[in-house]
């Protein structure tokens, strides 16, 4: 008797969690998503030591190769969550790349190189100015939106094509290389494993989600993308918010851009980063935020790109064929979306 | 037609929503249908136009029973449902409209527009409407849509038309043109069902009412043998009060004034001053200006001319963080759009303005800000289950008194109410009206912004009057009445 109602306290909590917490629907469809990948990955081992090993090596993997989307979609989060979109992030991030990568070429010494600044002082400058180019790039896309009322969508995508282009224009003759020490940002080593851009993904997530949910201007972000009117006759300048929400993006971009060039150790003006901004979005919808503002959670954006990248090692592992692994990222773009508006409209 | 509703039962969950409520309307009637916000008046109604089913009871007409499946059955026998948000395309014609969902078609196929228009047209001269089909939505203002909802009622042939605050967004000459409409169709033998909180317009219009309390009918009749006190007493369950709360009391020094503010064409030359503890009154019909004179000086809308002053000291207040930092504080109108966010909790909501002051290095003091919005909650008489509950989940009276919260958490020296009772009921309103006067008691200066008279002469000690953006006289004490309100209002002199 008690048995039978605990179940049936269970099924009523899990319907009622499922309905209305877009957090617990993506963590259940992550959890799924990751024992399917368990199984595909097969338990033909010796033993139970090098199957977890195997098992966690796979893991390493997919979140190393998903660390730079990864930081970029935290970001994105704010931007949806406020009511906007950056198609920018992209070429933003080779923009800042190329930048960072001409202020400390080992070719020549780069542009600080120029001045006498070198070695670790060069890094650390370096570094410091990757993120103030990227807030000010970002800046940049929220003036337009603010002062100029120019719509998100137009504005960011004017300035991915701007940035791709004279990036790619300045860079056809150069190739700067990237110094060795520089490298070890995030290929330094813990254990054997390369755990570096995973450990800044999560510190970053850490960050993000405290601002969001701790901090003025991260409430701020969830009034402006709820109604930016009550927001405004508030007392809350709604500029100022927008602003520094772009502003976010751009110095989330810049991380991303410094990890890659010292991950990679290399930037093609042409192709790094393309589509970096349709992947983001992807994950920050996954993840349960919507794209008319107001409602989301960082948390959700990261089991959103955890959900696409696992799907996609779960597509590899079964041997579905690279061309045909997109159409499957687009048709688990599309049910998050059908299965969040059944649970909003209920 | 007669329709006869008897009986009916209907409960949400535990939640009993309509006991034995009985309902009849004969064509030719208009029905006011009265209570106040959650005494069952829209389940009632949805119930005869197919929304919802009836837990138990039956719908007559014309002393045949019938059930409404659908609003489309309930629209079949001649039942139109017009909602309180109208249901048009601004960006189609009115002859469009008119027909969308069951457009008539040529052979092949394509829409038959000269028949739509022509049909459309037949339908105006019956209503004796002189209106052009093919005039674009978006053109007509607010009570013209009302009555072309009204026109799409009849060219379904419906004798029963359910209007649900049909005045609410209309400024007086809107809603004589409405009522004349509604006039017409009673004498044309149409049965209407006025859902309204405006006891005054119902006096006039209405020839007959029913009204509803917790669920229950409490009482039924011609409009002809009851009054206005009569139909407030059984709406609400005890006498309202209905007189002036004006008080004695010593008005303090010059908090906030205006010299020569002019937006044109909006406003021009508004001179006013306003004591710390003294409720002034600004009122007009809508488009007077009112509104966004007080936006100006709140900060929220720019480019007027003039001086604002804040004890004495002139200040230039480009937005609403500095009329925020200046003691200025605003509830706006239309409380859906401005004055809350549904996003966000009932604490959120109640506390926003304060964020700012309550942090440090930009995180938030969650103790002090829930401290803060749970002395407003006991302060104003808040009805919550949690604050962490969706703002959407509280009543209208209760949701304006969130908004009232996280000004008062504030503490403005000034403090603009733009239609402070809007789509609350009557018990809440009262409840605002002490508030106010509360408020101006602590030595808050209060300006009410309002298009209701009544309102006005209650709370106010003294009102201006404006008119298409001119200040046109002031009344202080008891020179406020409706005849003189109504006639500085409308271009008159005093």
């Amino acid at each position: 008797m008690s048995e039978k109602t605990t179940k049936k306290n269970f099924g009523a909590w899990f319907l009622a969690n499922w309905k209305n917490n877009a957090l617990f629907s993506t963590g259940i469809a992550l959890i799924v998503m990751i024992i399917l990948q368990t199984i595909a990955l097969g338990f033909n081992y010796d033993s139970f030591g090098s199957w977890f090993t195997a098992w966690l090596s796979n893991w390493l993997n997919i979140l190393r190769n998903n660390s730079s989307v990864g930081i970029i979609a935290l970001g994105m989060t704010f931007v949806i969550i406020s009511g906007g979109i950056d198609l920018a992030v992209g070429s933003t991030l080779v923009a800042v790349g190329a930048i960072t990568m001409s202020l400390m070429d080992a070719t020549n010494g780069g542009l600080l190189g120029m001045i006498g600044i070198t070695g670790i002082p060069a890094y650390i400058l370096t570094i410091l100015l990757a993120i103030l180019v990227g807030v000010l790039l970002g800046g940049c896309n929220g003036v337009l939106i603010t002062a100029g009322k120019i719509p998100p969508f137009i504005a960011t995508l004017g300035a991915m094509k701007i940035l791709r282009s004279v990036t790619q224009h300045f860079m056809q003759s150069r190739s700067p290389k990237v110094p060795n020490d520089f490298l070890q940002i995030a290929s330094f080593k813990i254990g054997g494993q390369m755990l570096m851009p995973i450990l800044y993904w999560l510190f970053l997530a850490v960050v993000l989600y405290i601002v969001s949910k701790k901090t003025v201007f991260g409430r701020h972000v969830y009034a402006v993308g709820s109604n930016e009117k009550t927001t405004r006759l508030s007392g809350i300048n709604v500029n100022l918010v927008k602003l520094g929400v772009y502003a976010l993006m751009g110095a989330v971009v810049a991380v991303a851009a410094v990890l890659q060039i010292s991950r990679i150790g290399a930037m093609d003006p042409a192709n790094a980063g393309s589509g970096y901004e349709l992947d983001a979005i992807a994950a920050v919808i996954v993840g349960g935020t919507s794209m008319s503002g107001g409602k989301g959670s960082v948390v959700g954006t990261v089991f959103g790109m955890l959900i696409i990248a696992v799907m996609n090692n779960l597509l590899n592992l079964l041997g579905v064929p690279p061309f045909l692994r997109e159409a499957f990222k687009g048709a688990i773009i599309i049910a998050a979306v059908l299965l969040q508006r059944k649970s909003s409209d209920n | 037609m007669t329709l006869e509703m008897k009986g009916i039962y209907k409960s949400f969950g535990a939640n009993d929503v309509l006991r034995d409520v009985s309902f009849t309307l004969s064509g030719g009637e208009i029905c006011a249908l009265l209570g106040e916000n959650g005494a069952g008046k829209s389940t009632l109604m949805n119930i005869l136009g197919g929304v919802h089913h009836a837990d138990q009871g039956q719908i007559f007409l014309d002393g045949t029973p019938v059930v409404f499946q659908t609003p489309a059955d309930s629209l079949k026998h001649g039942i139109a449902f017009i909602h309180q948000e109208l249901n048009l395309v601004n960006d189609l014609a009115i002859y469009e409209n008119m027909f969308i969902g069951h457009e008539l078609k040529k052979k092949g196929g394509l829409l038959d527009a000269p028949r739509m228009i022509a049909r459309t047209k037949e339908i105006f001269e019956k209503m004796d409407l002189d209106l052009d089909p093919r005039t674009m939505v978006r053109d007509l203002d607010a009570s013209y849509k009302q009555i072309v909802e009204i026109a799409r009622a009849l060219l379904m042939e419906a004798s029963i038309i359910i209007m649900d605050e049909p005045t609410t967004s209309l400024t007086e000459p809107e809603i004589r043109r409405v009522f004349d409409m509604m006039n017409t169709l009673k004498d044309s033998g149409v049965g209407i069902v006025f859902i309204s909180h405006k006891l005054r317009e119902v006096m006039e219009i209405c020839t007959r009412f029913t009204v509803l309390r917790d669920g229950n009918m409490v009482s039924a009749g011609d409009i002809a043998e009851t009054s206005i006190d009569r139909l407030a007493h059984d709406m609400v369950g005890h006498d309202v009060r209905t007189k002036s709360l004006r008080r004695a009391h010593e008005v303090g020094d010059t908090v906030l004034s205006g010299k020569g503010l002019t937006l044109e064409p909006v406003f021009r030359n508004v001179n006013f001053e306003v004591h710390a503890g003294e409720v002034l009154g600004f009122t007009g019909l809508l488009g007077d200006g009112r509104s966004e004179l007080f936006q100006c000086i709140f900060g929220a809308r720019r480019g007027y001319t003039g001086t604002v002053a804040v004890d004495g000291r002139e200040l230039r207040i480009r937005s609403t963080t500095q009329a925020l930092k200046a003691g200025i504080g605003y509830v706006p109108r239309n409380r859906k759009e401005n004055g809350i966010i549904k996003d966000m909790s009932i604490l959120e909501n109640g506390s926003i303005v304060t964020w700012a002051r309550d942090s440090r290095i930009g995180f938030l003091k969650k103790k002090k800000i829930a401290d803060a919005f749970n002395r407003q909650e006991q302060e104003l008489h808040i009805k919550l289950g949690s604050v962490k509950d969706l703002i959407g989940s509280l009543s209208g009276g209760n949701q304006q008194k969130v908004v009232l919260a996280k000004w008062l958490t504030a503490n403005p020296r000034v403090l603009v109410f733009d239609n402070p009772t809007q789509g609350v009921d009557v018990g809440a309103k009262e409840e605002i009206y002490d508030i106010i006067l509360k408020l101006a008691d602590a030595g808050v200066a209060i300006i009410v912004l309002s298009s209701e008279a009544q309102e006005i002469i209650r709370v106010c000690d003294r009102t201006l009057v404006m008119f298409h953006g001119d200040v046109c006289g002031e009344l202080v004490g008891d020179e406020m009445n409706e005849q003189a309100i109504m006639r500085l209002a409308t271009g008159g002199q005093v």
